[in-house]
């Protein structure tokens, strides 16, 4: 674990050198800061229970940056090394495969999360001055929430990394998931559910297809389970098993999809040549 | 991904000698698609020696040096002081220091933490970080981004991460390919001082000027296979056996004897060549290329 440790060190040295860390970091807090900002003071003149309407606005935020932020980075990971000339170096250094790509994933899922954070954090301060309630718990939950999406299109950006032959068809393909993940995955499957008579069955499996739904899902019921917000999905699950039963079920979901495509990329990175 | 058996029971002439090889290479084999890249290269390197490995560009060297390291999947057998490459590779590069032609370290770097990394990656102590800075005279740039260092200042940054486990055997990938001649010469002083610790060196490189003051053994590549294996004495004299300095003086060749008979010109004015480096490497492809082009019968 200490090669995987030093990969990771390296990994959020390099990301807070670049640019685009930094870019994403402050375009994601003025972002979070004017949306709280807003928010508050609008729906608090008017007298609304504020807080989770705000809160919901910065997750969808969150929701279409970070999972960009993330594809981007994990997509240039291994193909920017190879484009560099980098790997064959790094791979002829005393180390695993698997402990170059762990220690990539954990470095960069670090530091996309410690600038979320920043942002969220941030975003957190304005809401508490404003809020006429304010629940800390979710909040925090909602922090969690995107960070485990952060590791989960990390370990996406990775496969695309990994498959790819050169940084630019990494990042044509990181954002190619991201472009369905975030716009088209809902739309398409709102149009099968009307053309297919898509069942109870299948409505699951759709919500578990998309990690991006997961998370929204999961925040809203614990922000405000609203059966109009949550769609159809999100809706159809509760009804099924309830608020305890959705969070297990989607909890375990979101859990495989960090794990299953790092495993993934470490396996394609073993058989793929360097 | 199997070795051919008589490969591998082949004795090379380190065994031979009753010599422990560092490294053992046996009916190595890289495929691109259908090209061959090598083809059944076999040879092995006693410890402390220093062996220059030769060839045109594309003639397998760099393709040779990644099948050693275990960074590309290979045909064949290839152990390092005992320990095969291909079943347990990260422990045969714990015995391995590379550095290759253009080291891609970060830019952003400094000196200090590019080798601290390499040093964590290695297991190895910080303290030996400084050791490594000051035997290739980087230690007043300790601190400055590698950005902002010359091709030879990375160069031997490169040597010093490649040195920090105290490796018995060094994989130095055309390192002065990008040098300017002192540099160059910094650096041949470098690894003559490192064979002189011990180390085992295999050096991929163009520039031959010098060679022989450094290197006691070439491995000559043509084409992915080996065209000469031995002592660079016994390379110079094969070369230049059979090669002579004729100063013509605009006559044509065809009547070159005839004048020179008929001018009363003996063989005592024929003097022979002296053939530099890059003359002998030159010669002795072109000898394998004619040794093993097909003859017409064959064609036909």
């Amino acid at each position: 674990m200490k090669i995987v440790a030093a990969v990771a060190r390296k990994e959020l040295r390099d990301a807070v050198n670049s640019s685009w860390l930094l870019m994403y970091a402050a375009l994601f807090t003025v972002l979070a800061l004017g949306l709280s900002y807003l928010g508050e003071r609008n729906l608090g003149s008017v007298g609304f229970e504020n807080f989770s309407r705000t809160t919901a606005s910065v997750l969808n935020l969150c929701l279409l940056l970070a999972p960009l932020a993330a594809l981007s980075l994990g997509a240039g990971a291994i193909a920017g090394e190879r484009d560099r000339g980098a790997l064959t170096y790094l791979l002829a250094q005393p180390l695993d495969r698997w402990e170059l790509l762990a220690g990539k994933f954990a470095g960069l899922s670090a530091s996309i999360g410690l600038a979320t954070v920043a942002g969220f954090g941030a975003a957190g301060v304005v809401i508490a001055f404003y809020a006429t309630s304010l629940d800390v718990g979710t909040y925090l939950l909602l922090v969690v929430l995107v960070l485990a999406l952060v590791c989960v299109m990390t370990g996406l950006g990775l496969v695309a990394s990994v498959i790819s032959a050169t940084r630019v068809q990494a990042l044509g393909l990181a954002l190619l998931i991201w472009f369905v993940a975030v716009f088209v995955f809902d739309l398409l499957l709102i149009g099968m559910v009307s053309a297919t008579s898509l069942g109870g069955g299948g409505l699951m499996l759709a919500l578990l297809a998309n990690p991006v739904e997961i998370v929204r899902v999961l925040a809203i019921i614990h922000l405000e389970p609203d059966l109009q917000i949550l769609g159809p999905f999100g809706s159809y699950l509760m009804e099924r098993v309830g608020t305890g039963g959705a969070t297990a079920i989607l909890s375990v979901a979101l859990a495989a999809w960090i794990v299953v495509p790092v495993a993934l990329a470490a396996w394609l990175f073993e058989v793929r040549e360097a | 991904m199997t070795s051919t058996p008589r490969s591998d029971e082949r004795q090379t002439s380190v065994e031979q000698a009753g010599l422990t090889p560092i490294l053992r290479v046996a009916g190595l084999c890289k495929r691109y698609g259908r090209a061959h890249v090598l083809q059944d290269v076999t040879f092995d390197v006693p410890a402390g020696s220093v062996v220059a490995l030769l060839g045109a560009n594309g003639a397998g060297k760099t393709t040779t040096l990644k099948c050693i390291l275990g960074v590309i999947p290979f045909e064949g057998a290839v152990d390092v002081a005992g320990i095969s490459v291909r079943a347990h590779g990260k422990d045969a590069r714990r015995r391995i220091g590379y550095v290759p032609q253009s080291p891609a370290l970060s830019e952003g770097d400094t000196c200090d933490q590019a080798l601290t990394f390499f040093a964590e990656i290695k297991g190895v102590a910080k303290a030996r970080v400084s050791e490594l800075l000051e035997l290739v005279n980087l230690a007043p740039q300790r601190a400055t981004k590698i950005g902002h260092l010359s091709g030879g200042m990375r160069q031997r940054l490169a040597l010093a991460a490649a040195l920090l486990a105290d490796p018995p055997l060094l994989l130095l990938d055309e390192p002065a390919a990008s040098l300017d001649i002192e540099s160059r010469r910094d650096l041949q002083q470098l690894v003559g001082r490192l064979r002189d610790e011990g180390k085992t060196v295999i050096l991929s490189t163009h520039f031959l000027d010098h060679l022989d003051e450094v290197a006691n053994r070439a491995l000559i590549l043509h084409e992915g296979r080996i065209a000469f294996d031995g002592s660079l004495d016994e390379l110079a004299r094969r070369a230049r056996s059979n090669r002579y300095v004729v100063n013509l003086n605009g006559n044509a060749p065809a009547a070159l004897f005839e004048a020179l008979s008929s001018a009363g010109i003996g063989p005592e004015r024929v003097q022979k060549a002296e053939l530099g480096w890059e003359e002998i490497l030159l010669a002795s492809t072109q000898e394998r290329e004619r040794d093993t082009r097909p003859t017409r019968e064959e064609r036909t």
